[in-house]
């Protein structure tokens, strides 16, 4: 999954005016063709590369173990013909994309009013204890990550988590601690 | 641009302006004061201060007066209670996340934000909650950051990506969190500090100079910068006969480069206060022997006997007298007198990297000013890197295309940077460029030249074609690789390809402060070339007087040509591969210690102006060559006086006719000398020359595929940039320190395997 | 969670309870995508956006501008490409509306897009959603092939020259890319900061060109008003307000879910109390958010017997805004002056950071919030928290500064007391209780 070829300066030279060595991402990321087929399905949606950018941001992020490696941002970068800045401007700007690792399942509950006035609070405070682990946290084993994060569009049935993609609705307790059992 | 003539009634006074105005400006142009932070003439528009907000009649909300374009008839308020309570809102918020450390802040004294809140704090803070925090840090050996004292009005990341095409320092995160930054938290960038200079607080530090003085005990002084040919206008900021900083800040300084300034001009200034700058005359009594001080009465006396010596044993041809287009267009002026009237001899020359003297003979249209080249259609640019050697070019480059839409065409053995912003890029094969202007000057001559070129033939049509399409200017600029022929049969083009609504500038990208200068002086058409000297050192030519030093391309590796010489003469700031050999060294003064002109690029004849006195016992080159002509008995009759240099130099040289020094008071109106038209002359041997030398050209080398290295030119520690110790950090690589809250200089010890070889050509 | 029509037929939700909705075979057999063929092969551009004109229907999204209107901003006689945008970036807090139509019924939704893309001229249209809306963009994706597949996605449909390509793509979690510009500059790929405006979308949009952005739900009630015709959808409504609109429901109600009812629907209290069930546990109803979390607050007192109608005018009358039609219901047991700081908690986290006011504005807002939470509240406080309210609202770059102060000027102006109790510091508090 995290394989990677050495970056060749030359790779950056059309699209990165500045190839210094030594401040680039070492080396950059391969993927398997489908992957790359998959990417070049977003790219061809649009008449600027550019725009694929967000969409293959989880692409890359979700190849990579969750996050935005440097080499993950190099590939970016060369493959959509923009800087490393460009990547990092906009990888930092969005909540969804990572540039820390995360762990395996990333439990997102929803802080905002609806949920919080049905229970958030006791949901989050739920997976603390389970966990070990406080919101913003990882557990030691690389397993889970817990965030508190804001409305996700779903309170008419809150509260709720999401994890991963996976939205996770009308919670209880038991229903909670049903789901983080049968996780594999 | 329509120049219709609209009304609009700001505080109840009515003014004319013209339709498509800002409003911002023109409030500002009567007086109206209106504060900003993120409006910056010339960069694209953020309105997000929010601070230059205004009521508007028939709009709902108060509006920021960057973003309006006035319309006739419209009735504006910029101040009222309301607009008041809101500007004092938007400080208030500017200021609750800001440090109040002032005391410490380099910024302090000449801080945008603090004027602001001089004018719209409130009284008591009421933000009275924690601040958010982050720490001081190094971007760069360049660059200190203190994130928590930006306002985010982003003009330095506009700065970086529209003047510099860059794009190395970006906003990243979101909201409360936005920084200013970069990937990896490591610049890897021209290091030009523009962002610097434009950053209206302390976030973004001049690193070199970080703690070093605070404004107010600066004295400031308008200056031209001596780094490349195009001419800055630098504010020299001294203390105690020490030069602590360079700047362009616009408030002390208003010159053809607005706030812009590039590494070297910025940063390259300690080698003015060098410890290794010359202390005293030095005299080599015997060859071989030691350089040993001595007082300038004693100096002189030896240089000038021996220089009679000279003189009458071989005749006056024997002496070369060889000025440079490092120094002053005075102290040039100088040495001229003192090869013509006083030696009498026909040899003397100047030691520019090129000569562009066949160009200036055959001149065909004026030189484009950096005003032309960014109001220009088209831009031809043969040969030459303007973004490391003329960066100010380079910049006004990138502006005209991004926002004057002008057409570049690049003609180059090398993927430049610039190439981001050409419209047509002719990759041709390296050391061609003869033969792409063979081919543009000689349509008989173009489809043979494309296989010289190895380019396509389209490619070339395409640039005929995006040529004759111009409407308005076009300016042609070419670098040292054009042979002299090929300098002649490019001035042939305007004639060739003018037309009614096209009109052809030049602008030649010499490589030094006063390139243009010593060729206008007739410094460089003298009989033998500072190439040609060195070449007969000891056979014919048996005494030098030299200001400054040679560069590695007239050497040749031949230095051991100048100890044939029975008597050396030089004049520097330093001991270099040129003093080795002298018998006498003056210590000159740098441009920082004197007063002068130098002529750029554009032909503006710029001033030089005094920041401090001499170091140590240093003089001003033309001193030194008058007291030298005294010492022989001639009196120059300059009455020590830089301006009496210049007049008589006015009055001798027929471009610089009528010039006096306070017409060039004023550095927002630079003056430019009148270069002569020459009327078409029969070039056709040149073009002869030209199609012998193409024809001989063979299509073989590989074509350079790589784009070089941001400050592959901009970095190399020359004799004077070597100075500054951060170079050298720059020059091995930039490499990211362990950590970037302290200092990387003391952190990376410079040792010796850092330390790049002198690069005399680079600075 | 319920999904049902009250007060109307259901219109937009009729397909919603078939089995297998998502399907195209399914839908077809209900007549999904005849009302396309109807608009381009019997209807001009000019016509469909006359009839889309007399509907009068208005933006879903939050806005509420007159859709017609908009499209007729679109120059004619560009030479320039143009684009549809849809925005389902669905982020307003209490809303969640536009998910059920990708879910239940994407091909409603895709014939709104034909259509409307008919009728502004554009060849292309993306469907925008927000980043967690992953499963739902998976069923439009599937239903985006399916569609093509049969014909209805693709060149020269329906046997003319109308040629139409349509696109999923997504943001990646941030509420101001609902913001329509901050959308577009999302779409390129670039960081979701609002553009300034003039110029518009209609004029210079996404990569320049012409572009139409409007909300999900906006364009699902297209198919119907080319069905019905635009007169019949007004009726449907009010005058100024044609037709239907979804509501969220969410909060201390029985029956929370996504509720489509005629616009001026009457009245509001009676919607809560007996069509969503009214408050659960014997409750008392406190507030009222009715149009996702950027509007006024209403305190019970402005509802309960006030004979409130759901439009936008109405709800402007009874001092609030229709917004998104996130309606947020809370009861006694809900601490006013915590709903205000948990929301304004959003906003400082969903700030761009663009402008001044609004990125210092929310910080600041937040850390004030935070210190009287912790019992460090002045009475003052009040009066600061207005002010810098006060500083935001109206100034900054986007509507979303103005979103931000709302909520707090009318929760102060509404909740005196919820906010008092935590003003006074915690030892008077004491005091008073002591008495």
């Amino acid at each position: 999954m995290n394989s990677e070829q050495p970056l060749h300066s030359t790779q950056f030279t059309p699209n990165n005016p500045l190839p210094q060595e030594g401040l680039m991402p070492d080396s950059i990321a391969t993927f398997e063709p489908e992957i790359i087929r998959e990417m070049d399905m977003h790219i061809a949606k649009f008449p600027v590369k550019r725009s694929a950018l967000i969409p293959l941001m989880f692409i890359v992020q979700r190849e990579r173990g969750g996050y935005l490696d440097p080499p993950g941002v190099a590939f970016l970068a060369d493959k959509l013909g923009i800087r490393i800045t460009d990547v990092w401007e906009v990888a930092t700007f969005y909540s969804m994309i990572n540039t820390e690792p995360v762990g395996k399942y990333h439990i997102q509950v929803c802080r905002t009013l609806s949920c919080k006035i049905l229970g958030a609070g006791a949901i989050t405070e739920h997976c603390t204890k389970r966990l070990g682990i406080k919101p913003g946290g990882t557990t030691e084993d690389g397993r889970f990550s817990l965030s508190e994060v804001e409305c996700l569009g779903s309170c008419g049935t809150a509260p709720m988590l999401q994890i991963g993609f996976d939205y996770h609705e009308n919670l209880t307790i038991e229903k909670l601690d049903g789901i983080l059992d049968s996780l594999p | 641009m329509s120049t219709e003539l609209i009304k609009v009634t700001i505080n109840g006074n009515e003014y004319q302006t013209e339709k498509g105005a800002r409003l911002i400006d023109v409030c500002r142009e009567h007086d109206h004061n209106v504060p900003s932070f993120c409006y910056y003439s010339d960069l694209a528009l953020q309105a997000s201060c929010r601070t230059c907000l205004v009521r508007i009649e028939k709009m709902p909300k108060l509006q920021t007066s960057c973003t309006v374009t006035c319309t006739d008839g419209m009735i504006v308020t910029t101040e009222s209670d309301e607009i008041e309570k809101a500007r004092r809102g938007m400080v208030e918020f500017l200021l609750a996340n800001h440090p109040l450390d002032c005391p410490v802040c380099d910024r302090g004294g000449e801080c945008e934000l603090q004027e602001m809140v001089f004018d719209w704090g409130g009284l008591e803070e009421r933000f009275s909650e924690r601040k958010n925090y982050a720490p001081e840090k190094f971007l760069s050996p360049m660059i200190g950051n203190d994130p928590q004292r930006c306002i985010l009005c982003k003009r330095c990341t506009r700065v970086c990506d529209e003047w510099m095409g860059e794009d190395a320092i970006e906003a990243g995160g979101r909201g409360a969190h936005t920084v200013i930054g970069t990937y990896g938290g490591w610049l890897n960038c021209s290091q030009c500090g523009n962002c610097i200079e434009v950053c209206p607080t302390g976030t973004l530090l001049d690193a070199t100079y970080r703690h070093q003085a605070r404004p107010w005990e600066l004295e400031q002084t308008v200056s031209t910068c001596t780094f490349c040919s195009d001419g800055c206008q630098v504010s020299l900021g001294s203390r105690a006969g020490e030069v602590m900083r360079s700047v362009a800040r616009d408030r002390y300084v208003d010159g053809i480069n607005g706030e812009f300034l590039c590494i070297k001009g910025r940063f390259g200034h300690p080698f003015i206060n060098d410890e290794q700058r010359l202390r005293t005359p030095l005299i080599r009594y015997r060859k071989g022997g030691k350089l040993i001080p001595a007082t300038w009465d004693q100096a002189f006396e030896f240089a000038a006997n021996r220089l009679k010596e000279v003189a009458d044993k071989h005749g006056a041809e024997s002496v070369g007298i060889v000025g440079s287009p490092r120094i002053t267009n005075e102290a040039n002026y100088a040495l001229l007198k003192f090869a013509k009237e006083l030696v009498g001899t026909p040899n003397y020359g100047a030691t520019d990297a090129f000569s562009l003297v066949p160009f200036f003979e055959n001149l065909s249209a004026p030189l484009a000013t950096h005003k032309d080249i960014r109001r220009a259609q088209t831009i031809i640019l043969i040969g030459g890197e303007p973004e490391e050697l003329q960066p100010l070019t380079g910049k006004q480059i990138r502006q005209a295309v991004r926002n004057g839409g002008a057409k570049l065409i690049i003609v180059n053995s090398t993927p430049i940077r610039l190439n981001q912003a050409a419209s047509q890029f002719l990759h041709i094969n390296p050391n061609t460029e003869d033969a792409f202007v063979l081919a543009l000057t000689d349509e008989s001559q173009a489809a043979s030249s494309m296989k010289t070129l190895g380019i396509e033939a389209e490619q070339f049509d395409a640039v005929r074609k995006l040529i004759n399409d111009t409407e308005g200017t076009c300016i042609v600029m070419f670098g040292g690789e054009l042979s002299h022929a090929a300098q002649v049969a490019l001035t042939g083009l305007p004639a060739m390809m003018a037309g009614e609504s096209r009109k052809f500038l030049f602008h030649p990208l010499p490589i030094y402060n006063n390139s243009v200068g010593v060729h206008d002086l007739g410094l460089m058409s003298g009989e033998l070339s500072a190439r040609d000297m060195v070449a007969v050192a000891g056979e014919g030519l048996h005494a030098m007087y030299v200001a400054g030093s040679f560069l590695p391309e007239h050497l040749q590796g031949q230095e051991e040509r100048l100890a044939q010489l029975e008597l050396l003469i030089v004049q520097e700031l330093f001991e270099t591969e040129t003093t080795k050999y002298a018998d006498v060294v003056f210590p000159a003064a740098s441009f920082a210690e004197v007063d002068g002109t130098f002529t750029n690029n554009d032909g503006l004849v710029q001033r030089v102006r005094q920041s401090i006195a001499p170091v140590h016992q240093s003089r001003a080159d033309w001193m030194i060559t008058a007291g030298l002509a005294k010492t022989l008995g001639m009196d120059f009759d300059f009455q020590m006086s830089a301006s009496a240099v210049f007049r008589e130099l006015a009055e001798r040289i027929p471009a610089y006719n009528g010039l006096r020094y306070p017409q060039l008071k004023d550095e927002s109106k630079p003056v430019q000398v009148k270069h002569q038209i020459s009327e078409r002359r029969d070039t056709s041997n040149d073009m002869q020359t030209l199609r012998e030398r193409v024809s001989q050209m063979k299509p073989d080398g590989e074509k350079i595929m790589t784009t070089p290295n941001v400050g592959h030119e901009l970095f190399k520690p020359g004799t004077l940039t070597s100075k500054v110790p951060q170079i050298h950090l720059l020059a091995a690589g930039n490499p990211k320190p362990e950590t970037v809250l302290i200092s990387p200089l003391y952190q990376i010890t410079i040792d010796s395997s850092l330390r790049r070889d002198e690069a005399i050509a680079a600075d | 969670m319920r999904i049902e029509a009250i007060g109307c037929e259901p219109n937009l939700i009729k397909r919603f309870a078939l089995e297998n909705s998502t399907r195209l075979d399914v839908v077809r057999k209900h007549g999904a995508y005849d009302m396309a063929r109807k608009a381009v092969t019997t209807m001009s551009p000019a016509a469909v956006i006359d009839e889309v004109k007399k509907s009068a229907l208005r933006g879903r999204g939050g806005a509420g501008f007159p859709t017609g209107m908009k499209w007729g901003f679109v120059p004619k006689d560009s030479p320039k490409e143009k684009y549809l945008v849809i925005n389902g970036d669905e982020s307003e807090p209490g809303t969640f509306k536009d998910r059920y139509i990708y879910e239940r019924d994407p091909h409603l939704l895709l014939e709104g897009c034909l259509i409307s893309c008919y009728a502004i001229g554009a060849r292309t249209c993306y469907i925008y959603s927000r980043g967690e809306y992953k499963y739902l963009i998976d069923i439009l994706d599937r239903a985006i092939e399916e569609a093509r597949a049969a014909g209805f996605i693709g060149e020269k449909l329906f046997g003319t020259d109308f040629s139409c390509e349509m696109h999923t793509t997504t943001g990646a979690g941030a509420y101001i890319c609902g913001e329509e510009t901050a959308l577009l500059n999302s779409l390129e790929g670039l960081r979701g900061h609002p553009r300034m405006k003039p110029p518009f979308p209609a004029v210079s949009g996404l990569y320049g060109c012409p572009t139409v952005v409007n909300n999900v739900e906006t364009i699902a009630a297209v198919p119907w008003i080319i069905e019905h015709g635009g007169d019949a959808y007004r009726a449907l409504g009010t005058e100024k307000s044609g037709g239907t609109k979804m509501w969220s429901v969410s909060g201390h109600v029985k029956y929370p879910g996504v509720y489509e009812l005629p616009m001026g629907y009457d009245n509001l209290e009676k919607f809560i109390m007996e069509d969503c069930g009214g408050i659960p546990n014997g409750r008392k109803l406190k507030a009222v958010i009715p149009g996702g979390s950027s509007v006024y607050i209403m305190p019970a007192s402005d509802i309960i017997g006030k004979k409130v109608l759901m439009d936008y005018e109405g709800l402007v009358v009874a001092g609030s805004m229709v917004g998104s039609g996130g309606m947020i219901v809370m009861d006694d047991t809900v601490d006013i002056f915590e709903s205000t700081k948990n929301l304004t908690e959003f906003y400082k986290h969903e700030s761009c950071g663009w402008c001044t006011p609004c990125r210092e504005g929310t910080d600041w807002l937040v850390k004030v919030f935070k210190r009287i939470a912790n019992g460090d509240g002045r009475i003052e406080d009040a009066q600061l928290l207005l002010d810098i309210c006060d500083n935001i609202e109206g100034k900054s770059f986007c509507p979303l500064g103005d979103a931000a102060a709302w909520p707090i000027q009318s929760a102060i102006k509404k909740f005196p007391e919820d906010f008092k109790k935590h003003l006074v510091p915690m030892l008077q508090q004491d005091a008073i209780a002591a008495d």
